[in-house]
């Protein structure tokens, strides 16, 4: 089965660049959120569009120096299953 | 119930009223915030109780049940000979669960040429004793315990409550301070010794007066005298931990905490003595733009 993600509303998040992190103050929540590479440039390509991990993983090959295949893929998914726990992404049905 | 005694306290922004079922610790509290002012129109922010865990303790082996507007329900009372102890502590409770008008940072400051240096850490981090010391050495005391920082303006407000001395830091400071600006000596409290030092007479004076954050300091006691860069993501990660009110803020506290981040030269800062911190902070000092 494989899903599709949505990010939550650019309008609910405030970006933040500190020297090794992003961090991610998420309105409804209220919650800040730390983020290490690769999470964010995650949630800038996914803009808001539900995308398959294998959809995200070429887009940000696209942007970033990343290399495409498998590996990547499965890294944007765990990527992405923790994103969807902190409220930050959701799984889009269909 | 039976009758309650009470003081109104302005320290900075923040009053108080005190209530107490004992008079003794209001008398003490009373004599070493005598320079302080009343609350303007004698409304208050906060309400701390004294009260007796049981009515009939209010005589016999009295405990004192610290209450008031925000508590914490496993606070072990405290016997009555450290009244003073309880009163202060259920004062910093309020402020630590209750105030909003400020980011809370849980901090020392002190200022020079409207420049304000904060210094944060860990308990025994020496950033009481630091800011005690340096108050009697030219600068102005701005707070030992919280740091409020303006949302707006990004400015410090002073918070300059009784200075709370523990344990080797009393004997330090009583070879500096005249003894009438001492409280009584409280021993083997939860806290260890504990002794209050009413704080420089232009410390109380000037509470009004805010300052522009220049340094923040991470001191370590008890180590080789060094300054080190610390990382942004650092820095800010601490500075929630040290903040009792950063959740309770939301954005406002947000944007803030990452101004301040952004803005503010920082270094961890270990030393053995206050001479060596007084050497470091000199240094820095002299550095800023």
């Amino acid at each position: 089965m494989i899903h599709k993600y949505r990010a939550a509303p650019n309008a609910d998040l405030i970006w933040h660049d500190l020297d090794s992190m992003m961090l991610l103050f998420h309105r409804p929540s209220g919650i800040t959120h730390m983020l290490a590479d690769p999470a964010p440039a995650i949630i800038e390509v996914m803009e808001d569009a539900p995308l398959t991990a294998a959809e995200i993983a070429s887009r940000l090959t696209v942007l970033f120096d990343v290399e495409a295949g498998t590996d990547a893929e499965d890294i944007i998914l765990a990527r992405l299953e923790e994103l969807s726990a902190l409220g930050l992404v959701s799984r889009v049905s269909g | 119930m039976g009758e309650m005694h009470q003081i109104l306290l302005k320290i900075g922004p923040a009053a108080f009223r005190i209530a107490s079922a004992w008079r003794r610790p209001l008398e003490q509290l009373e004599a070493l915030y005598q320079d302080y002012p009343a609350p303007p129109g004698g409304s208050v922010d906060f309400t701390v109780r004294l009260e007796p865990e049981k009515p009939w303790r209010r005589y016999i082996r009295p405990s004192v049940h610290i209450g008031g507007d925000f508590w914490l329900p496993d606070a072990a009372p405290l016997p009555l000979r450290h009244g003073l102890l309880a009163a202060e502590m259920g004062m910093n409770l309020q402020m630590a669960l209750g105030w909003r008008r400020h980011l809370l940072l849980h901090a020392s400051s002190v200022e020079k040429d409207g420049k304000a240096l904060i210094m944060t850490g860990l308990s025994g981090s020496g950033k009481s004793t630091l800011s005690a010391m340096l108050a009697e050495r030219g600068w102005r005391f701005m707070g030992d315990e919280f740091a409020l920082l303006c949302l707006e303006s990004g400015q410090i407000v002073p918070f300059p409550r009784l200075i709370s001395l523990k344990n080797d830091a009393i004997g330090a400071m009583q070879s500096v301070v005249a003894e009438n600006r001492f409280g009584p000596e409280m021993k083997a409290t939860p806290k260890g010794d504990i002794r209050h030092l009413v704080p420089p007479k232009d410390a109380i004076a000037r509470m009004d007066e805010t300052a522009r954050p220049v340094l923040l300091l991470f001191p370590r006691f008890g180590h080789s005298p060094i300054l080190r860069d610390m990382g942004l993501s650092e820095i800010f990660v601490r500075l929630t931990q040290a903040s009792t009110n950063y959740v309770a803020l939301g954005e406002p506290g947000f944007h803030a905490l990452t101004r301040f981040v952004d803005q503010i030269p920082t270094k961890a800062m270990d030393y053995q003595s206050v001479e060596q911190a007084e050497e470091l902070i000199d240094s820095l000092w002299s550095q800023l733009p």
